[in-house]
């Protein structure tokens, strides 16, 4: 399946230019509920992640915690799962999101990115205010977004995550508010 | 022709290498890089700019800050730009405004004779009665106040916003703003720095603060400097910030773009307006303040050749008048409305010069030139701090008279955080107090005016808001200043009036006083009566004299008269500047580009864009048309992605269920579904769908399109007092669906792969299975909202495009035609469903709108249950009802009233042509008497033209529902489509999920 | 614009929240009159003082609880239902706890 996104996708020249991902294929998957905790450990996984923070276990992916029960688990080198999504509870108190469907996936890097996203989002993302590991549900170009500042491919990015009906507007605000940063790298 | 200009240090803001030209009413001005309109037309010596805005009077400039309106002038772009703001090398062509022929000799200055005709609230008292006259007059009066052409041709230009974060906002980069931002940096704080002028510095480049002016350009160099170069200082010039919201959150523009700024404290240094004098006719051109001079001079080197007068009200006047001397200027005299200076030093030094001084004096009159339209000299009157005056003292000719009554506080961004103004009768002025948390003064608007006391309240002030930070700060102290720099009343009234008090609004002492007189105490309606302050300079100039005026004449002191509220914005701001980049989300399904390859027309729903129909505007009509006839006799489909989705899970799911909708839902089989109202707590209909059982703890259910966000909030508010142990998600988006509608749906499901007994008897009208359809994981529903067999599939998102192209194949033989949600509306109104938001507004309960039938009152409890029981124990006052008309009446439109004798019983809701019964067909609310079919209502349509509708039985078609039931009409061919997704395969199919 | 804290998503700007009316204890709906039924469903106290309200975070769905004084409109405190709904409601019993 091409990126439904490819007319859109963006990339100017040079280091200081930022980037745009689109990540809507690669693997995510989510669980929530009071046995969410229990489940990552059982797995292997830690479960003590506070909310808001995204955890880097390398090979098994980026585990993500939105709160104390809910843990998206994020692989930006898998290809989506082919399986259909469960609903049924995966562990006691423990139900999966269908966060492969639900949200679009973008992925942004450069370094001027916390200034870009200044254009579209009232919360600092600047590195003093949102270090890396950190994460915040807020809202960007009036649209809800869980953005998650992490390390990928050794370089720190952003990963936003947008309801999928709101693809293609999201990435458009982006690119719009983007192209003032980019002009001088093309 | 250019005349010279002062050499270094004056000038300091021109370019003497870069000369510019414009032209000003017609006629080219010479100027340098650097000039502003102003500067370089008073280089040219001239003086008239504008004519005032109700009698036309000649002005020139004030105050050459941009913080009045004396020098508004037209541009080809825009109306009302203050010349003294724009550079002289971006604006070619620059013409006067509100004239009647020309500038020099306006026709309408005629109305200046006529002022004792046009007294203070003229227009609220002349016009107001007979009724009707202003219409007449209006269009006299629009034209000779008129306000420059606004160009109806310009182009929108891109303005964006984008928030700006920091730990410390300093608002004014004078020297409290300049030393408060490196106090703060210094302490490891995030600063932002922002002027409103090009450069930084404030006063520092204009002002003299010491006797021997020596004392402010190295200061300013220093401080520049380390400003410019402190990595923890972000400055933006040419900056105003408009205005402060709570917990500092600051619009400042800056060219096309609005920043947000976030600050976690503000240092407001922004400084303070110096006040003129009121005596007659001084609003001469001519006439400006103190530091209008001393910029003039400082910033653009400009000498004017007639003498100058000085009028001062404190000692920064006399050195206003040195640093004349020093640019050779003429000072003809300076009159002190004091006894004299405090400091003897600048006495001396003025009549070292040979300065003229006279004292306990003002100037009482003003006197123009043959033309009308300049300075030609003072008459200077003897007088005392009450504003009497005296014997006649001198007859000054001059060209030129700057004037310093003392200083009002720039308090509007205080002002607007809650601050309170109260005035200290001791030092004759205003001072700032009760600021919100974490907003700090430094400087003269902390009413602090001696260089040294400034410089040390920014660095103050500077600590003090690394102390809120909880930063190591140094010690605060409090910073004194005993220098006077107000005059009490440097108020002159003059028998023949022409004392301005408010320069915008044309408005003298007696209109203050006459207002009060006609009652109006309280400042705030002073304002409003007189529109004191409503000009652009808002009260900067006025404020304090109207304060002043009416505290005497309702025998009050001036803190309890007090200034009217200052609000947002602090100057004229561009709408475009708050529009911003408009951000108008659009959601797509996952079948937009689908629909748009099959030439959908799309239309908004909600934020969502779905197709209407598929076909040309113009064949809209006929396109409905088609796409009823094939659901209603092959097969259609739809994409109802849209649809709310919200997926219930866990032990108490169907107990959940139970408390949210009317219907019981406990004993719902799995496998099964059930229509599903909400009611909210007043028993009012707010949401329906479909509850679908897809498991013992698992519940799928389907919400409105607009309404699925407000259900989904109220569920989790509901369940965070109730606990029960479920899950709650909004699958809205996981899932799109596709409904198959039609005598062949079935078969065309069964074409396209289905491991699922589809036949009547293995999968009922109501009943909801997972299953694989075309090799995907699809949840059915079988459902009848278009009142035929058909199928609702919910599938995974990412998969839909795939289920649509292999129904699509799957269809061809069937001749499956995509309908759109106009044809939907149609179908669903014969069948006679309503449309909650449509056919319901916000009283519809049950019983009007014929779902008492899904209402279960034996629970113990659901949302809304108490209501709807009370509201089903009183008389109905409406009830919905269908109507049909035939083809020829005209066809009423959603809202069109229901009448009964002459009164408002209800309205239509919806209303369709129905091709399927050739007959117009709708909903409306009736009086319940009317309600029983057969009968007749009455609905005023377009122009008032009444049709009597008749009242019939739901629904208009298949009463029987046995649509629902039928079976295929149109044998297949024994084509299989190939399922052509990667989806298909279910290899990995193990419960392992990451 | 101002600035509420969200108790799962600290201080954001308070266009990220919807407000969702003040908090109140349901009467009981099977044994309580119909005036007592009206006031609680249309009512609001409008009292000037601390009002307790109910808030959600928009792009979370987080329900919290803010107490707030509706004069001065400072937001006092915010924290999790929980504090103040500890028990499982259950509405089996007629006239029972609601």
């Amino acid at each position: 399946m091409a990126s439904p996104l490819q007319s859109l996708a963006f990339e100017g020249g040079g280091n200081e230019a930022l980037v745009l991902r689109d990540f809507r294929l690669a693997r995510r998957a989510g669980v929530r509920g009071p046995g969410a905790s229990d489940l990552l450990t059982s797995h292997g996984l830690p479960a003590d992640i506070a909310p808001n923070r995204i955890s880097d276990q390398s090979d098994r992916g980026l585990v993500m915690a939105l709160s104390q029960r809910e843990f998206w688990l994020l692989h930006p080198d898998a290809a989506a799962s082919s399986q259909q999504p469960d609903s049924a509870a995966l562990a006691a108190g423990a139900w999966p999101l269908y966060c492969q469907h639900s949200h679009a996936w973008l992925m942004l890097s450069g370094e001027p990115k916390a200034a870009m996203m200044a254009k579209l989002c009232g919360v600092d993302l600047g590195d003093g205010a949102f270090p890396l590991g950190q994460v915040a549900q807020t809202q960007m170009a009036h649209v809800s977004v869980v953005i998650a500042h992490h390390d990928y491919q050794n370089e720190a990015v952003f990963s936003l995550f947008v309801d999928q009906s709101l693809a293609e507007y999201a990435a458009g605000a982006l690119i719009d508010a983007m192209s003032e940063f980019n002009q001088s790298g093309i | 022709m250019t005349r010279g200009r002062l050499p270094a240090p004056f000038g300091q803001h021109i370019d003497r290498e870069r000369p510019v030209t414009f032209t000003f009413e017609g006629e080219t001005i010479s100027g340098y890089a650097g000039d502003t309109v102003v500067s370089a037309l008073l280089g040219e010596d001239r003086w008239l700019l504008s004519r005032s805005f109700k009698y036309h009077r000649p002005r020139g400039p004030l105050s050459l800050a941009g913080h009045d309106a004396n020098t508004l002038v037209q541009t080809p772009e825009a109306a009302n730009r203050l010349a003294e703001e724009l550079p002289a090398e971006d604006t070619p062509v620059v013409t006067g405004q509100n004239y009647w022929g020309s500038l020099d000799k306006d026709r309408f200055s005629l109305l200046d004779r006529l002022g004792r005709f046009l007294p203070v609230g003229f227009y609220y008292r002349a016009f107001f009665k007979p009724q009707g006259i202003w219409h007449f007059w209006e269009r006299f009066i629009r034209a000779a106040a008129g306000l420059g052409v606004a160009n109806l041709a310009v182009q929108p230009t891109y303005s964006d916003k984008q928030y700006l974060f920091c730990d410390v906002a300093v608002i004014g980069g004078g020297p409290a703003g300049l030393n408060a931002a490196l106090t703060a940096a210094e302490g490891g704080a995030q600063v932002l720095l922002v002027d409103e002028n090009p450069y930084l510095g404030g006063a520092l480049t204009y002002h003299r603060f010491d006797t021997a002016g020596t004392e402010a350009g190295p200061c300013l160099e220093q401080l520049r400097t380390a400003v410019t170069a402190h990595s923890g200082i972000r400055v933006l010039t040419d900056a105003t910030c408009n205005a402060w919201f709570s917990d500092h959150y600051l619009p400042v523009f800056q060219g096309q773009r609005l920043f947000k700024v976030r600050a976690r404290t503000c240092v407001l240094a922004t400084g303070s307006s110096e006040q003129p004098v009121v005596f007659r006719n001084n609003d001469l051109p001519g006439i400006l303040l103190c530091s209008a001079l001393e910029r003039l001079l400082m910033h653009h080197g400009v000498a004017p050749e007639q003498p100058l007068v000085v009028l001062a009200g404190n000692d920064a006047a006399y050195r206003t008048a040195l640093t004349a001397l020093d640019a050779g200027l003429t000072v003809a005299a300076l009159v002190d409305l004091r006894p004299g200076a405090n400091d003897p030093a600048l006495t001396s030094a003025l009549t070292e010069q040979g300065v003229p001084l006279y004292t306990q004096a003002t100037v009482y009159q003003a006197e123009a030139d043959a033309s009308g339209t300049r300075l030609a000299a003072v008459r200077v009157h003897a007088c005392s701090d009450e504003g009497t005056v005296g014997d006649d003292l001198a007859h000054i000719p001059c060209g030129l008279l700057a004037m310093s009554a003392g200083y009002m506080p720039a308090y509007q961004l205080a002002c607007h955080g809650g601050a309170q103004l109260s005035y200290h009768d001791d030092r004759a002025g205003f001072s700032l107090s009760n600021l919100p948390q974490g907003m700090l003064l430094a400087g003269s608007v902390n009413s602090l005016h001696s260089l040294e006391a400034v410089c040390a309240d920014g660095r103050n002030a500077g600590r003090a808001a690394l102390e809120q930070l909880g930063l190591d700060a140094g010690a605060v102290e409090a910073t004194e200043c005993s220098e006077r720099v107000n005059h009490p009343w440097p108020i002159f009234k003059h028998p023949k009036g022409r004392e301005f008090v408010d320069f915008d609004e044309d408005l003298q002492i007696k209109d203050i006083i006459n207002s009060a007189r006609l009652g109006y105490r309280d400042i705030q309606l002073v304002k409003r009566y007189s529109t004191v302050g409503m000009g652009p300079s808002q009260g900067r100039h006025s404020a304090l004299t109207t304060a002043r005026l009416i505290a005497r004449a309702t025998d009050r002191t001036v803190s309890d008269t007090g200034v009217t509220t200052a609000r947002p914005p602090v100057k004229p701001e561009p709408l475009g500047l708050i529009a911003g980049r408009r951000f108008h989300p659009i959601r797509r399904t996952s079948l937009h580009d689908r629909h748009l390859t099959l030439g959908a027309q799309m239309i908004p729903a909600g934020s969502w864009r779905r197709p209407g129909f598929y076909g040309r505007p113009e064949q809209r009509l006929a396109a409905i048309a088609r796409e009823a006839q094939a659901v209603r006799s092959g097969v259609g489909m739809i994409d109802v992605s849209t649809l709310g989705g919200i997926d219930l899970r866990g032990p108490d799911a169907a107990e959940f269920l139970n408390r949210i909708y009317t219907y019981g839902f406990l004993k719902l089989p799995v496998g099964r579904t059930r229509y599903a109202v909400l009611t909210n707590e007043q028993g009012v209909v707010v949401d329906d769908g479909v509850a679908a059982r897809l498991g013992e703890d698992h519940f799928y259910v389907t919400a409105t399109t607009t309404g699925v966000d407000r259900v989904y909030r109220d569920m989790l508010r509901w369940n965070t007092q109730w606990r029960l142990e479920l899950d709650i998600a909004n699958v809205t988006s996981a899932y799109a669906a596709i409904n198959v509608a039609g005598p062949n749906s079935r078969a065309v499901l069964e074409a396209a792969g289905c491991d699922l007994d589809l036949s009547a008897a293995g999968f009922p009208y109501l009943a909801c299975r997972e299953g694989q359809l075309a090799g995907l994981p699809v949840r059915l529903l079988r459902v009848g909202f278009v009142g035929e067999l058909g199928f609702e599939l919910h599938v995974p998102s990412l998969m839909a495009a795939t289920l649509w192209d292999s129904l699509m194949a799957a269809g061809e033989d069937y001749d499956l035609q995509p309908f759109g949600v106009e044809t939907q509306r149609l179908l669903r109104l014969e069948k006679g469903h309503i449309i909650v938001g449509q056919d319901t507004d916000g009283m519809s309960h049950p019983g009007e709108i014929g779902l008492n039938w899904a209402i279960n009152n034996k629970k113990p409890f659901f949302v809304g249950g108490r209501s709807v029981t009370i509201l089903a124990g009183q008389p109905l006052k409406r009830q919905l009802v269908g109507f049909t008309l035939g083809t020829g009446a005209p066809q009423p439109k959603e809202g069109h009233l229901v009448l009964r004798d002459g009164a408002i019983v209800g309205n239509v809701t919806s209303c369709e042509y129905s091709p399927t019964l050739d007959r117009i067909i709708g909903l409306a609310y009736a009086h319940p008497s009317d309600s029983e079919p057969g009968g007749s209502i009455t609905i005023r349509t377009d122009d008032g033209v009444c049709v009597a509708a008749e009242v019939a039985a739901l629904p208009f078609y298949d009463p029987d529902n046995a649509r629902q039931t039928l079976c295929a009409l149109k044998q297949p061919r024994p084509a299989w489509p190939a399922p052509c997704s990667r989806w298909h395969s279910r290899a990995a199919a193990t419960r392992l999920w990451f | 614009m101002k600035i509420m804290h969200c108790p799962l998503n600290g201080p954001r700007n308070i266009s990220e929240f919807t407000y969702g009316g003040q908090v109140h204890t349901m009467p009981d709906p099977k044994t309580c009159d119909d005036p007592s039924w009206a006031r609680y469903v249309f009512y609001e106290d409008n009292d000037i003082g601390i009002v307790r309200e109910w808030w959600q975070h928009t792009p979370s769905s987080y329900w919290f609880i803010a107490e707030r004084h509706n004069g001065s409109d400072d937001i006092l405190r915010t924290y999790d239902p929980g504090e103040l709904f500890t028990d499982r409601v259950d509405f089996q019993t007629p006239g029972g706890e609601s």
